[in-house]
């Protein structure tokens, strides 16, 4: 029997473009693969419509449409692609979900459980870069979160980096020999 | 306070009759709903109405909407010492999304911080009763009747045979959190006298103790943390 090539990648970083071209790179056979892209469901383009009256959200509100974004893409996208044997690059993922809610101050034990439903990626990559932030789930979330000034939200911003920066490095470190 | 229960249970009843003699007592009153907040209601519904939503999409959704509603309307509205009622609160994710199939632990952490009410009233009826008052004057929508994960094609079949499964989470609910049973099937006159004298007897309380991490942190995001 033909071993199964199937294979889901994670691209996690800020910069949206450069988590685009990372993913690009990182599917070995344009043929046999796929990226996933974040708001695939559509979540974050209602919100951005939505009237200012409403409210802007917290992070914890944010992070939840993004999980609900998420179980959209492993139903819709992920999964099948993996089931048909392909190699499927999601990006962003997990790690950059992550590394937005530690930023905001949000407890890692909640975001573990909140994500707990995604499997892991067998290989993870990262993007640092962080010149293009503004059209990424972090950069839009560092947007609409509430109660947060311009200053405040560049400082939200450069904290999610430096945790995916951090979980870079702890990788690296560990996938040495 | 909130009022919890399946659907015909009689609670929003119960609940207008309760914030009528409210107010007539002189409280400052502010009500909330179930799936009724103004930024994630509209993306709940239009998946809703396309049938598009998993289990697991249906419990972040409304447990997005449910957080919303509490940074936005209850704990401002208790801030300023006002009384909230809620027609429903995070139990009814609890009931829906166990009986969906969904693990209690990881659905209940989803409302963490935990903002636990002073009074939960349970109205308790039996499968056939809540069938038969929800079905005498309408058809059970697919995600009510649960159509989404019995596989049942008729609504009213397929209803009877989700609402027994979510009452039997309400019950099991009802006992670890300790909620004050009310019979449903009693009359509405009744049941409001017990309401009454239940919240009456109880007194008023300042912030309990296990509600400080959810103050803490909506005070936190409003940038008056001292």
């Amino acid at each position: 029997m033909k071993a199964s090539k199937a294979r889901l990648v994670s691209v996690d970083g800020v910069d949206a473009s450069a988590v685009i071209a990372a993913a690009r790179r990182a599917i070995v056979r344009p043929g046999r693969g796929g990226v996933s892209h974040w708001d695939a469901s559509g979540i974050f383009q209602d919100l951005c419509v939505a009237d200012a009256a409403a409210g802007a959200p917290s992070a914890r509100t944010l992070l939840l449409l993004y999980a609900a974004d998420l179980a959209f893409r492993l139903r819709w996208e992920i999964r099948p692609a993996l089931a048909a044997g392909r190699t499927v690059v999601a990006a962003p993922y997990v790690d950059t979900a992550m590394a937005f809610g530690r930023a905001a101050g949000v407890p890692v034990g909640w975001l573990t459980n909140l994500f707990r439903f995604a499997p892991p990626a067998a290989e993870r990559h990262f993007v640092t870069a962080t010149r293009d932030a503004g059209a990424g789930f972090v950069g839009l979330a560092c947007q609409r979160v509430h109660g947060v000034d311009r200053r405040a939200r560049r400082k939200l911003l450069g904290g999610a980096a430096a945790h995916l920066r951090a979980e870079a490095k702890r990788r690296a470190r560990r996938a040495k020999p | 306070m909130a009022f919890e229960g399946p659907d015909g249970s009689g609670k929003t009843t119960q609940r207008k009759l309760f914030k009528t003699w409210l107010k007539s007592e002189g409280y400052d009153v502010v009500t909330t709903k179930w799936n009724s907040s103004d930024l994630i209601k509209p993306i709940i519904k239009s998946r809703k109405a396309v049938r598009a939503l998993s289990p697991e999409e249906f419990s972040l959704l409304h447990g997005a909407d449910f957080r919303h509603r509490v940074e936005q309307i209850i704990l401002p509205a208790l801030w300023d010492g006002k009384l909230v009622i809620a027609d429903r609160f995070l139990f009814t994710g609890l009931a829906r999304d166990v009986a969906r199939g969904l693990d209690l632990d990881w659905v209940l952490k989803l409302y963490q911080p935990l903002l636990w009410p002073d009074l939960v009233f349970y109205f308790a009826v039996s499968p056939i009763t809540s069938g038969k008052r929800v079905t005498a004057t309408r058809m059970p929508n697919f995600y009510e009747a649960g159509q989404d994960v019995t596989d049942v094609e008729d609504p009213v079949e397929s209803y009877q045979r989700f609402i027994a499964r979510v009452i039997r989470e309400y019950e099991s609910l009802a006992l670890i959190f300790n909620m004050i049973t009310v019979d449903a099937e009693q009359s509405i006159g009744d049941q409001h006298r017990q309401i009454r004298e239940l919240f009456l007897e109880g007194q008023r309380r300042p912030w309990s103790p296990w509600n400080t991490d959810a103050v803490a942190e909506w005070l936190a995001g409003q940038g008056m943390a001292r």
